[in-house]
């Protein structure tokens, strides 16, 4: 780790151990993390003591009022469980779906790069256009979801109109959007077993689908769980697409807490119990996390 | 990229020095301030933003055009951003960081949440009148609620009330036109009347009396609902930090009666916006409670369409209305020659109101409305009077249109008129709700 | 852990296996791995065939959707009785109209304007922090790794409110600037980057010291050049983010001649109302560059992916 030339080095002069050259080579990193993280981060949890507002009024300091008011505001409430049902929901395809994909495409067939481009293009799409598109394939009328329902002879939905079906188009939308990330993961993850497990289980007779269930299963587990925890930090930071299809409604139903964040700051004007909430949000992440971790661990003993 | 070191080609090694050397000579060129904006283009623009889209667009760059001659050296250049609650917030956070547009478009009824909070300047009259625009020009009722602290915050486009719309056979049908051709305003001067109209109407379409698109809308339900109120001459006074001084009892009368227009037999139950224009423009009702900026539409399907002010149903005349008006976003310290451009513009703009009120809305220019060609308009002229009588949303920073107050209120009352709450339960949930908004502190 | 032959293989000095024999041998491989996961049934493979066309055609549909409804006329676009099939040809009128308004190339340049820099930043600040943590001694070094690598579990959604009130009070706002400095703090490649350092074998630095090379010359020299490929996953993760990035440089951004792609073609409307084939076209024309890009690199993509989505776990 340490290096060998840094031990005589130490001896030197205060001064120059200062300005060590690793220090140095640290400090524009540690320069734009003071400023672009460390600051706001601070910046936020004192705005969140005070009444900022977007106007121009000089902000006051009244304690932990902004805390206790979120704490009663049904509405913070509301997007909060929002949040969680959304990742709920979004998780449990978005690993799956990912899985299977990445299993049927790992079989080796002809036109792997057919089938990574088809899984993995959406999600190169920036979400303003993954928008536009999806709203105009959930347009009432003249959108191409309904014409498949009317062709299959099913009644036609509103789909980001409706408060009940609303949250599951965003749910679709997320997972055509995203799945492809978690599938390329999956996929390397496939391609690093090594070959000596599936010739030895060969060797002893093992059919593709044993194979499949005690060798190939087993070496996901690790990648499977990983990509679980990343998921859920993922879409418990969900705004983009929400805003964007349906800006929370209809009637509130799909509003996540970050884009509550965003109405309550810049459309009501007031930052400083926006700072409250993302307080409040930061500590339910840290939370997850942490159950996360605590999970991963005792899985690994 | 195989992870090895030695056979890098020199082509992919120069490749990768140029990308870089391009990159960053891009950073030295961009130099970070933001000297690319628009800010610094070109000297003779005025930058607007608005938000009409469709019918209204298209206008409104029409006028631009018109307004040429009377700005000369003034280019006008249109920002379109989505109507509502986007515009706003973008137009605050704009305001508030300094670099907003040149000029604006906002309702009058968010004026309260911008003058105070300092988001938007006062315009100069001395300048306005130099390009001949001034306050006499406008009648009291527009004029006064762009005043703040004694200064003039913004300057009125029109006055769009929200008003009734008809198929002047089935009305005549019906029997409820006078002798000259217009509705019959004694034929809806009270509930039972008003309701009574409906079957008529419904009996000479065959089909429905009235319609009214609510479901879902962020909006409509306060706009017929504050109207409505307010003719019952019920108080509605919001102090600051609450609670607010409403009348409940009167409040449950005018959601009663609102549930009995939508009563889903004599006029349709449960239609949203667009269904609602739908039901009406194909003749499945006689008549239509809408705001006037849909009248575009309505001549599409019936070109004899008629309109009417929003009838006195309770007593006291008053008609739900807003104005789109302009308005200056903050600048820390303006330019003013920029600022002497804006208000030219605004001047050219207003005196071409001739092709906006094409569009349905009423101009606040009174040059304008006094004109020969503008009495001309029909059914424009039959409601031009509801301007005497025009009440806007309650002056407070959280009201207005696009705001969340407005959603809120039209949320409880769809579940009034849509899901059977009683009436003086809804109005007790509106007030619930208004206290929770007057207990937020003020931004201002 | 996926990325072993990006981060542990170089040994530097070691000769090289020949990349093209290295990447028959890998195929073979790959091959071979198919039989064993799936057997060499006819059936199986048939079945599998199926079980995969339909997801992909599924997935496919959408872009297919908006592709053909960006080639029809606005009339054929908002006619429900013929959804499927215009009735008066294709047309390239959308894509004309679109580029013609001037805000769209706009935004392009805007986007890649802005993700350049941010990538460029991040990586070369990052890449000299790695080496700061890795190769160096100096007072507070571990506190400050320490304190970097548990700002990852900061989301950037918490910072947005804060950020714009810092850019207010810089008067930043609707500045390049704004937009680009908060998203070039990224601790999880300093930390992904100071672990491929930790990887990389000393002795060739060694040697360079011995030939008097300061920290400078053995970063950019010895150790930059070695990790080419990790700085290229790192940088293209970097470019797709911040190209996609959307809530900041929303928030950030009023003005729509500093709006990037996603914020421009979902902010700013048209004055004539929805118009459905020139926002299909718009679409589609944001949606070109990084698709053709991944078109072209999709090998070094679907590694960087692998290599620095898991943020080093």
């Amino acid at each position: 780790m340490s290096s060998p030339q840094a031990a005589p080095r130490s001896a030197a002069p205060t001064a120059r151990r200062l300005f060590a050259p690793g220090l140095l080579f640290a400090l524009p990193f540690l320069v734009l993390f003071a400023l672009f993280l460390l600051w706001p981060l601070a910046q936020g949890l004192w705005m969140s003591l005070t009444d900022t507002s977007l106007s121009a009024h000089a902000p006051g300091f009244v304690g932990l009022d902004n805390f206790t008011e979120a704490l009663r505001d049904a509405d913070m409430w509301r997007s909060l469980g929002n949040t969680a049902w959304f990742t709920v929901l979004s998780t449990v395809p978005l690993v799956l779906v990912a899985l299977g994909l990445a299993l049927l495409v790992h079989t080796g067939l002809p036109g792997q790069w057919v089938w990574r481009l088809a899984f993995f293009a959406p999600y190169l799409l920036p979400v303003g256009v993954v928008s536009l598109l999806w709203i105009w394939l959930y347009q009432p009328d003249l959108g191409l979801a309904n014409h498949l329902l009317d062709t299959l002879g099913l009644g036609q939905l509103a789909w980001l109109g409706d408060e009940s079906v609303a949250m599951w188009a965003v749910v679709l939308t997320t997972l055509w959007w995203t799945v492809g990330f978690n599938f390329l993961l999956c996929l390397a993850a496939l391609q690093s077993v090594p070959d000596q497990l599936y010739e030895a289980a060969a060797l002893d007779g093992a059919g593709a689908w044993r194979r499949l269930w005690s060798v190939t299963l087993p070496q996901l587990s690790r990648i499977t769980v990983v990509i679980t925890v990343l998921q859920v930090l993922a879409s418990l930071k969900v705004f983009d697409q929400v805003y964007l299809l349906t800006k929370g409604g209809p009637n509130g139903s799909t509003r996540p807490v970050v884009e509550y964040v965003y109405d309550v700051g810049f459309t009501g004007y007031r930052l400083g119990y926006a700072s409250a909430i993302s307080y409040i949000f930061f500590a339910l992440v840290l939370i997850a996390s942490a159950a996360q971790y605590a999970a991963l661990r005792r899985r690994e003993k | 990229m195989t992870g090895t070191p030695a056979p890098v080609g020199p082509t992919r090694r120069r490749a990768l020095t140029t990308a870089l050397a391009s990159g960053a000579a891009v950073l030295g060129a961009g130099t970070l301030s933001g000297c690319g904006s628009a800010q610094a283009a070109d000297a003779s623009t005025v930058r607007l933003w608005d938000l009409f889209s469709g019918a209204d667009g298209g206008l409104l760059n029409d006028m631009v055009r018109a307004a040429r001659p009377d700005m000369p050296g003034t280019r006008v250049e249109r920002t379109v951003l989505e109507w509502g609650t986007p515009y706003y917030t973008k137009l605050a956070m704009a305001s508030a960081g300094g670099r907003g547009p040149d000029l604006a478009i906002a309702h009058m009824s968010r004026l309260a949440g911008y003058a105070p909070t300092g988001l938007i300047d006062p315009w100069d009259l001395d300048q306005l009148a130099a390009y001949g625009v001034g306050r006499d020009d406008f009648t009291d009722a527009v004029w006064t609620p762009t005043q703040y602290r004694g200064r003039t915050y913004a300057i009125p486009l029109d006055t769009h009330p929200f008003i009734v719309f008809y198929h002047p056979d089935i009305a005549a049908d019906a029997g409820l036109l006078t002798a000259d051709g217009t509705l019959d305003a004694a034929a809806f001067s009270s509930p039972d009347r008003f309701l009574a109209a409906g079957r008529e109407l419904a009996k000479a379409s065959g089909e429905q009396g009235i319609a009214f698109g609510y479901v879902t809308d962020t909006a409509q339900g306060w706009r017929l609902f504050y109207g409505l109120y307010r003719q019952t001459g019920g108080a509605f006074r919001l102090p600051d930090g609450g609670p607010a001084e409403v009348d409940v009892d009167r409040m449950t009368e005018v959601i009663a009666f609102m549930a009995k227009i939508v009563d889903g037999r004599t006029n349709p139950g449960h239609l949203d916006y667009s269904s609602a224009i739908a039901a009406f423009a194909n003749r499945r009702t006689g008549m239509i409670l809408s705001g006037e900026w849909e009248l575009g539409t309505f001549r599409t399907a019936d070109e004899k369409v008629g309109a009417a002010p929003f009838p006195t149903v309770f007593g006291t005349p008053a008609v739900y209305a807003d104005s789109h008006s302009f308005v200056l976003p903050h600048h820390p310290d303006p330019d003013p020659v920029r600022r002497r451009r804006a208000h030219r513009a605004v001047a050219a703009l207003l005196k071409a109101g001739q092709i906006w009120a094409t569009a349905g809305h009423i101009p606040a220019y009174g040059p304008v409305t006094r004109t020969a060609a503008y009495r001309r308009l029909q059914p424009q002229a039959h409601y031009a009077v509801a301007q005497d009588h025009v009440v806007l949303d309650p002056a407070v920073w959280f009201a207005g249109a696009g705001s969340d107050f407005q959603n809120a209120m039209s949320q409880v009352l769809q579940q009034a008129l849509l899901d059977g709450l009683a009436p003086d339960r809804a109005a007790r949930a509106m007030v619930r709700r208004l206290n929770t908004f007057l207990a937020k502190p003020s931004p201002a | 852990m996926t990325s072993t032959d990006l981060s542990v293989r170089p040994a530097p000095g070691a000769r090289a296996p020949h990349p093209v024999r290295e990447l028959t041998a890998r195929r073979r491989a790959a091959r071979g791995g198919t039989n064993l996961t799936l057997g060499d049934g006819r059936r199986t493979r048939v079945l599998a065939l199926t079980a995969l066309t339909l997801p992909a055609a599924a997935w496919l549909l959408p872009m297919a959707w908006g592709l053909l409804t960006a080639f029809k006329s606005e009339g054929d676009a908002s006619d429900p009785a013929h959804w499927l099939w215009p009735r008066h040809g294709f047309t390239l009128q959308g894509f004309r109209t679109v580029w013609e308004r001037g805000d769209l190339p706009l935004w392009m340049l805007n986007s890649l304007f802005i993700s350049a820099a941010v990538t460029v930043i991040t990586v070369l600040v990052s890449a000299m922090a790695g080496y700061a943590f890795s190769r160096t001694r100096f007072a507070g070094r571990r506190w400050l790794f320490a304190v970097s690598v548990a700002a990852i579990l900061v989301p950037p959604q918490v910072l947005i409110v804060p950020w714009f009130r810092q850019m207010l009070t810089l008067h930043l706002l609707d500045t390049y600037a704004a937009v680009i400095l908060p998203q070039t703090v990224a601790p999880v490649m300093v930390f992904i980057l100071k672990k491929h350092f930790d990887s990389l074998p000393r002795e060739l630095e060694e040697a360079a010291r011995l030939d008097g090379a300061g920290h400078w010359r053995i970063f950019w020299s010895v150790l930059m050049p070695l990790s080419r490929p990790m700085l290229a996953a790192v940088a293209i993760f970097v470019f797709i983010g911040a190209w996609n990035n959307f809530l900041w440089p929303f928030v950030a951004t009023s003005d729509p001649a500093l709006m990037t792609l996603p914020v421009g073609i979902t902010s700013v409307k048209d004055a004539y109302g929805i118009q459905y084939a020139q926002t299909m076209a718009s679409a589609v024309l944001a949606a070109l560059p990084l698709v053709v890009v991944f078109m072209i690199f999709q090998r070094h993509i679907v590694k960087s992916v692998a290599t620095t989505g898991l943020g080093g776990q």
